[in-house]
């Protein structure tokens, strides 16, 4: 045993040896050119072809692109910025992307940025005080996907889904009513930064907002959120509350009438569902005649670092990553997510794809997550109170009422930036 | 040159410094460095995204975890896991052990199939579990074939803890089992035949031998697995994000949220040691039980 391990041991290190040699090699071979350090999180097949295209163009520039996980991404990020150790150019989350902006560990793009502002869907999520401290790249939402079988099966109309919160009640109501483990719509629960995202949707489509138009003050104690909820809970009894992944397992197994959901569907569905009947459509609104079919947008942005060794790479590469052709390209492969580009729907791959063209449609009503420094805190304060309304331990008006006053206590403490 | 020959001469050779360097090295970079580091940022505001800003607070931080309501809902929830695997999970190793020593035809089969989780990532598990657990999963539906409601498992907030810790469990117990093993293992034969020649029981037996014997084994096992079980992390991370309603939220789990989530590293760091202080007693606490009953030679 103890010879193994020292065999063992002298083995790791001849093997570290040998990779800490050849490493230095690689870098000395790569040297001539310009390095442009870039992290993101799409799957190398996903992102590298983007990457070849960029290299064709910019033979000047040698790309060395990390990919991060989902699991550890932020904790990498998080550390490297401690240690000043960072990339030239970063993917970052919207929900991340304020904290590091009002800390000031990003670079200010205000002035490059400006001239594409106008071509930038959602260009509000990199501005941060008055100042851009990224590009945004790619967006996402949820949307309303439907059961087309169930609605038949509960003798509703399946040529058009359900387009105001009355229309959504009817409909879960009745396939609930089918029984046989079939539920008729799915609501978030038991897991964390999910919920917000299906809830806000009716509370913004109903005129309710989260701060002040200061930023200063909390505004979610309203009739408009509370609303919201009140349709929430409703439909929490006319379905299941469940996770993510389960309420989607439900959705393509045919169990669950509707719900709202994302655009990683595309991808799972012809897998294990191809059978399904379903269709995509924008968020019910409150009623026909008023109100707006809002949804979340959540997005990633690039970023650069103040403490950046190349920042004018990282912005070439950046450039190029956001236009249109090159964002498209990455949205193909990813399905997931859209381009964060103007008018990219009236691209002839969305025509031929109408359940994803709606996400693009639906982006065009979607709202942002506020840009404030203490935003995850205020994410967690609404998470945290809705559960308690969905797991029956406080009454709506009281769980608007607490969330709100949390929010308010992190508006006036959180200072707005650093800088 | 062996460590007892060297210490016989009062002090290491240059080659037991050399060889033992690497290993020395990595102690004090991913060891006692970070140890010390974080002790000191447990007294500051520290933000790692923008260092330079790093304000004194005394123990501010300290006085914060302490009047956090939520800290203290972590710390319940941590106890009630340490305190309620442990005495199943060494009951359960010490079982295993037990009829896993003599030998008999597939006996190392069943050795290793116990042992397996133990080489199993967490994460894995956690996954596998929380398929399990599902509404749809299988455990629901066997006890829907039982004429049961089943429970809502990890989604009603009086289960979610307990479905996680049982899982632990059976997780954890190949790995203690090998250690009983070994254990047992050491126990001289000669005493179980001067016993028999006696005429002890089985029982007997186990409760006079066997139990006192291994002694030393269950110190190991307890203290082992209670300071595994007081950073109880990657389960709750991978299966319920310590919801629902915060019942799953343990003491490691809240403050990677505070560190990871909300940057804020300095009241992470006095968490860090505040669960630290805890381990301490809590181990402090074993040795001297364990100790105090010690076998009457």
């Amino acid at each position: 045993m103890n010879g193994l391990m020292k065999r063992c041991a002298l083995l790791a290190c001849c093997l570290l040896s040998l990779a800490i040699a050849t490493a230095g090699c690689g870098n000395a071979a790569k040297s001539k050119k310009e390095v442009v350090v870039f992290w993101q999180f799409f799957p190398a097949e996903q992102i590298q072809p983007v990457l070849d295209e960029f290299a064709k163009q910019n033979p000047d520039l040698d790309v060395q692109m990390e990919q991060l996980t989902w699991q550890s991404g932020l904790e990498k990020i998080t550390a490297a910025t401690a240690a000043g150790n960072v990339p030239d150019l970063c993917e970052l989350g919207s929900t991340w992307f304020p904290r590091f902006a009002s800390q000031g560990a990003l670079a200010d793009w205000s002035d490059s940025t400006a001239p594409l502002a106008t071509g930038m869907v959602l260009a509000d999520m990199a501005q941060v005080n008055g100042k851009a401290y990224g590009l945004p790249w790619v967006v996402g939402t949820r949307a309303l996907f439907w059961n087309k079988d169930l609605f038949a099966k509960a003798g509703l109309d399946t040529t058009k889904a359900p387009e105001t919160w009355p229309e959504l009640l009817e409909a879960s109501r009745k396939i609930n009513a089918l029984g046989g483990g079939i539920a008729g719509y799915g609501v978030n629960a038991g897991e964390r930064y999910v919920l917000f995202k299906k809830f806000m949707p009716y509370a913004w489509g109903n005129g309710g907002t989260l701060l002040t138009p200061d930023g200063k003050g909390s505004a979610f104690d309203s009739r408009a959120n509370l609303e919201a909820l009140d349709l929430l809970l409703t439909l929490a009894k006319n379905g299941r509350v469940d996770k993510q992944d389960q309420l989607d397992e439900a959705f393509m197994q045919g169990k669950l009438g509707a719900q709202i959901s994302g655009a990683w569907l595309f991808r799972k569905i012809p897998k294990q569902a191809p059978d399904l009947h379903y269709g995509v459509a924008l968020v019910p609104k409150p009623a026909g005649d008023h109100g707006t079919h809002a949804s979340f947008a959540g997005g990633e942005l690039l970023a650069s670092f103040s403490k950046s060794k190349n920042p004018t790479g990282a912005w070439r590469l950046a450039k190029f990553l956001a236009s249109r052709d090159a964002a498209l390209m990455l949205c193909k492969a990813n399905q997931s997510v859209q381009p964060a580009v103007v008018g990219a729907v009236a691209d002839v791959y969305y025509q031929s794809r109408p359940n994803e063209a709606v996400m693009v449609e639906q982006l065009a009503s979607a709202v942002p997550t506020p840009n404030h420094p203490a935003w995850l805190d205020m994410e967690s304060a609404i998470e945290d109170e809705v559960e308690k309304a969905l797991y029956g331990k406080a009454t709506a008006a009281s769980a608007i009422s607490a969330a709100s006053k949390r929010i308010d206590e992190l508006a006036k403490t959180t200072e707005p930036a650093a800088r | 040159m062996t460590a007892r020959a060297a210490k016989r001469r009062g002090r290491f050779e240059p080659a037991t410094w050399i060889l033992l360097s690497p290993w020395i090295l990595a102690l004090v970079v991913f060891v006692a460095y970070p140890f010390g580091f974080s002790f000191a940022l447990s007294f500051y505001d520290y933000s790692p995204l923008n260092p330079a800003a790093a304000k004194f607070l005394g123990l501010a931080n300290y006085a914060e975890a302490l009047s956090d309501p939520l800290f203290w809902t972590a710390m319940r929830n941590t106890l009630v896991f340490v305190f309620g695997t442990i005495p199943f999970t060494t009951t359960l190793a010490l079982g295993l052990a037990l009829g896993l020593k003599r030998a008999f035809r597939g006996r190392d089969f069943y050795r290793a199939g116990f042992f397996l989780p133990t080489v199993v990532s967490i994460v894995v598990i956690s996954l596998v579990w929380k398929g399990l657990y599902a509404p749809e999963g299988p455990l629901s539906a066997l006890a829907q074939s039982l004429g049961l409601v089943p429970p809502r498992w990890l989604l009603d907030p009086n289960t979610a803890l307990a479905s996680i810790m049982a899982m632990d469990v059976w997780a954890a117990s190949g790995y203690y089992m090998v250690i009983f093993l070994a254990g047992l293992q050491a126990i001289p034969e000669e005493l179980y035949e001067a016993a028999a020649l006696e005429g002890a029981s089985s029982w007997q037996r186990f409760r006079h031998i066997t139990l006192p014997m291994l002694k030393p084994t269950f110190l190991f096992v307890l203290v082992v697995n209670s300071v595994r079980s007081l950073q109880i992390f990657t389960e709750v991370f991978v299966m319920t994000g310590g919801g629902p309603l915060h019942s799953t939220v343990t003491s490691v789990f809240y403050l990677y949220e505070q560190a990871f989530y909300k940057f804020r590293l300095g009241y992470a760091s006095a968490i860090a040691y505040l669960l630290f202080s805890l381990t301490l007693l809590l181990a402090f606490a074993q040795v001297k039980w364990l100790k105090l009953e010690g076998p009457k030679s």
